[in-house]
């Protein structure tokens, strides 16, 4: 059997670290954020971007997944239409909580260029958002940019069961 | 406040349940990963074999033709970047060239040039995307990973060009905005030095792969006589055993210049489109290569001209708009009351990636268009999945959306 | 008094025309000019009635009766060599004449040519469908239903195509607003919520240049960012948004651009 000697005095000390509840939870959610696959439109191409070889997802722990049962939030990334309203409802319905929402690109954050009688006008008139991020299709910087404010705002709640889930209405 | 949920009812709406025969009914999508957007298939399944299929489209549908008939022509063009998303400069170039062939207007050869290298460019990227995500579906991560690399180099090249990633709007009615930037050259071609290895990676990767090819060999089969009746186009049409390519039956820009040859096979099957695919992307590099040449020989030429001169149509320069009086005064009701074609109406067809990008166009002397049919070839792709899937099994449903190359923004516009 | 607005077209106006503009005519060319298109319109001619035929843009246009479109579209298939079916749809003309014009545009690809048969209905009347003829029908001319209303006789699936099975109205219809009619404004909120959450959702905000700095509920403040639905007093203290919180994270590494390399060219 192999010897592990391990000087606790040195080499940074103790492979012990004191932290409260709130903090170690918070810091496992944030950084393993599993997203749901869902691309509607253009943003959804940006977002496969984000997650191919040069910007490299996985680094922020965020892993796609294609079940809503397994996600932990949802990136909306293109035209919300009135045909496609009612799926998003349930699959949001589906996320377990905690889950979080970013709405990616002008058309899923107001319906965009497209002001027409086939676009939901914002995806917030069907689900309770997080985040928006701008852009008319954003880069996948923005993409990351935003679930790192995501990660941020998650290490800012609580992390108890008492936090009220979101709703619309 | 009382808490009201939602009232949508439970989502069994297609399933009866008092059948008597063993037929099960899946259904896939409008969410689904592998379905290249919002594809949603009503599948009748005996076991595993589908007996029947029904397509369900619209989930895109953001009303494109109605917006057009809203809009002046120039403002109609970022909607185009949004059909099909992949190749935003196609449907730039092929609504530009519509317009171009109802105002009957002739295009400097610089911005020609200019405007095939866009084309070629936005094709090659369009078939990496297609292998990623066809190879992703089927399972291949490594492909996908490679593909998107290169893509990005490619991106790269077009973002210096006109400052967008995916929706270029690169294309004007009447030319190119802007001559290419100094490095473009330099890039594109240190690009299409490595593209030829890149490609040959790809292929060593897939085309002996056991798993690659049990799903692509003799799946999907279509034959001559349903390509034509479904009105198949692009690859889908060349991989059935018709070498029709627009852009050498009824050459557009300066397609009958340049060499390069329209492979095509009669296999009709999965692997037959994917060997076209990748064939394709050899021979947009064969023109590239091409369309540097002439874009030198332009230099030399001095041929500068970017944008056609028509001042009823097309605003004038930027230094004549900033000098020149009546220049401005023309920009002026261009951009504020739009230009007003002739009546006539056309339809003009291009070679997108994809297939046959069609675009009626119906103009009555007004700025707005008064109809525009956008033709675009997704639409008949994806339909040819109801008379193509019954027969095959559940996996094999993947791998046929996948070599149909389809893309939502354009099925449902 | 209010203004006048048409209903029979409520599309974009042009607001300024000068009335003494005579638009000119895209060129039309004789069928004599080319051989191939004439060869063609004779045997059309030599069956059905055809009132009036032209090349346009390179194209024939031909105008038939819409009892004969199934006959016509047949002819050029089997014996005329035209094998595809590329695109159909239909025209508006209900104010003007209250018609409808369809096109049908086909490709023969052994003699490289595109030929557009053309006819107008009657609003109401129904067309005969060509799906039998050419599969690509199928869901054009239920996309033509869907858009227009316009049905077509034996076609095996009259159904909507791009809009749900339960929308009211037909969108391409010069009649019907770009940014949709009362039903469509309030689709989706009525089936996922029922009607009476319209009035906590509130309508939808068409107005693509509205801004409302004392909105926190729909704007965001960039630089002096609030809560949602906080009441703007105007005296917001300025925050600074980063990606990290100042005194650091958790186990996790601070990005410290000093000690980074940046890749200026990202093909290297």
């Amino acid at each position: 059997m192999a010897q592990h000697k391990i000087n606790y005095t040195q080499d940074g000390g103790l492979p012990v670290a004191l932290t409260s509840i709130d903090k170690i939870v918070n810091w496992g959610r944030s950084n393993s954020l599993w997203a749901l696959t869902y691309g509607l439109a253009c943003c959804g191409i940006e977002m496969m971007a984000s997650g191919a070889s040069r910007f490299d997802f996985d680094r922020y722990g965020t892993i796609f997944r294609a079940s809503p049962r397994q996600a932990d939030v949802m990136i909306v990334a293109g035209t919300l239409t009135k045909k496609h309203a009612e799926f998003i409802k349930r699959l949001y319905d589906q996320m377990t909580e905690p889950r979080w929402v970013i709405s990616m690109g002008s058309c899923a954050n107001t319906g965009g260029m497209f002001n027409t009688y086939a676009t939901v006008q914002g995806v917030d008139r069907i689900i309770p958002v997080d985040l928006y991020l701008p852009g008319c299709a954003p880069r996948p910087e923005t993409l990351q940019y935003g679930v790192m404010l995501l990660q941020k705002k998650i290490r800012a709640n609580k992390a108890g069961n008492a936090q009220k889930p979101k709703r619309l209405m | 406040m009382a808490q009201i949920t939602n009232r949508l009812t439970p989502f069994f709406e297609n399933i009866t349940f008092d059948r008597d025969d063993n037929e099960i009914i899946l259904n896939f999508g409008p969410q689904h990963p592998s379905a290249h957007g919002q594809l949603r298939l009503m599948l009748h399944l005996q076991q595993e074999q589908i007996v029947k299929a029904h397509p369900d489209i619209g989930y895109l549908h953001r009303g494109m033709e109605k917006m057009a008939e809203n809009m002046i022509y120039n403002e109609f063009m970022p909607t185009t970047d949004r059909m099909d998303y992949i190749a935003s400069s196609s449907n730039n170039y092929g609504f530009a060239l519509a317009v171009e062939k109802l105002i009957g207007l002739e295009v400097p050869r610089r911005a020609k040039v200019i405007r095939m290298m866009l084309l070629e460019i936005n094709r090659i990227m369009s078939h990496l995307f297609w292998l990623a995500t066809t190879a992703l579906d089927i399972g291949a991560m490594t492909v996908f990973l490679f593909a998107f690399r290169e893509r990005e180099y490619l991106m790269d090249i077009i973002e210096g060009y006109c400052g967008a990633r995916l929706t270029h709007s690169a294309i004007r009615i009447g030319g190119v905005p802007l001559d290419i930037q100094d490095t473009f050259l330099i890039q594109l071609k240190t690009f299409l030095d490595k593209l030829p290895q890149n490609i040959k990676d790809y292929e060593d990767l897939l085309d002996t792969n056991r798993i690659w090819l049990m799903r692509m060999e003799e799946v999907g089969h279509i034959s001559k006589e349903l390509s034509l009746s479904w009105g198949c186009t692009g690859p889908m049409l060349r991989a059935s055993g018709t070498a029709w390519d627009i852009r050498k039956e009824e050459p557009y820009e300066l397609y009958d210049e340049v060499e390069f040859s329209v492979p095509f096979s009669d296999k009709g099957d999965n692997f037959a489109r994917y060997r076209i695919y990748m064939e394709e992307m050899r021979e947009s590099a064969k023109i590239l290569y091409q369309t540097m040449d002439m874009y030198a020989a332009c230099v030399k030429n001095n041929q500068t001209e970017l944008m056609a001169h028509a001042p009823k149509y097309i605003s004038a320069s930027k230094l004549d708009i900033m000098t020149q009086n009546y220049s401005l005064m023309q920009h002026f009701v261009l951009v504020t009351q739009g230009m007003r074609p002739p009546v006539g109406e056309v339809y003009v067809a291009t070679e997108s990636p994809k297939g046959e990008l069609g675009f009626y166009i119906n103009s009555q002397g007004g700025p707005y268009p008064y109809r525009l049919k956008l033709r675009a070839p997704s639409f008949w792709h994806t339909g040819i999945l109801t008379d193509l899937l019954p027969g095959h099994y559940i996996p094999d449903v993947v791998s046929i959306i996948g070599t149909t190359n389809i893309v939502f923004g354009e099925v449902d516009r | 008094m209010r203004a006048y607005t048409p209903k029979d077209n409520v599309q974009a106006k042009p607001y300024y025309t000068d009335r003494f503009y005579i638009s000119p005519q895209v060129p039309k060319e004789a069928i004599e000019n080319d051989a191939v298109f004439a060869a063609d319109l004779a045997a059309i001619k030599a069956k059905f009635e055809v009132s009036d035929a032209y090349i346009q843009v390179g194209q024939m246009v031909v105008y038939i009766h819409a009892k004969n479109n199934y006959g016509v579209l047949e002819l050029l298939r089997d014996e005329l060599e035209y094998t595809q079916l590329t695109e159909m749809s239909a025209i508006d003309w209900l104010a003007k004449e209250n018609k409808f014009e369809i096109f049908y545009q086909m490709l023969s690809m052994n003699k490289r040519k595109r030929v557009r048969i053309k006819m107008f209905i009657e609003n109401g009347q129904a067309v005969n469908s060509v799906n039998e003829l050419f599969r690509s029908a199928d869901w054009s001319e239920r996309e033509m239903f869907d858009m227009f209303g316009i049905e077509a006789n034996g076609h095996p699936f009259m159904k909507r195509i791009l809009l749900p099975y339960d929308w009211q109205g037909h969108p391409l219809l010069k009649t019907y607003p770009l940014e949709g009619d009362e039903f469509a404004a309030w689709y989706e909120i009525d089936k996922i919520y029922g009607k009476e959450a319209r009035d906590i959702i509130g309508p939808e905000l068409r107005d693509p240049a509205r801004v409302d700095r004392y909105d926190s509920e729909r704007f965001a403040r960039l630089g002096f960012e609030v809560p949602k639905g906080t009441v703007i007093t105007g005296h917001e203290p300025k925050t600074e948004q980063s990606y990290q919180e100042e005194g650091g994270v958790f186990m996790i590494k601070k990005f410290d651009k000093k000690s980074s390399v940046v890749i200026d060219d990202p093909q290297r």
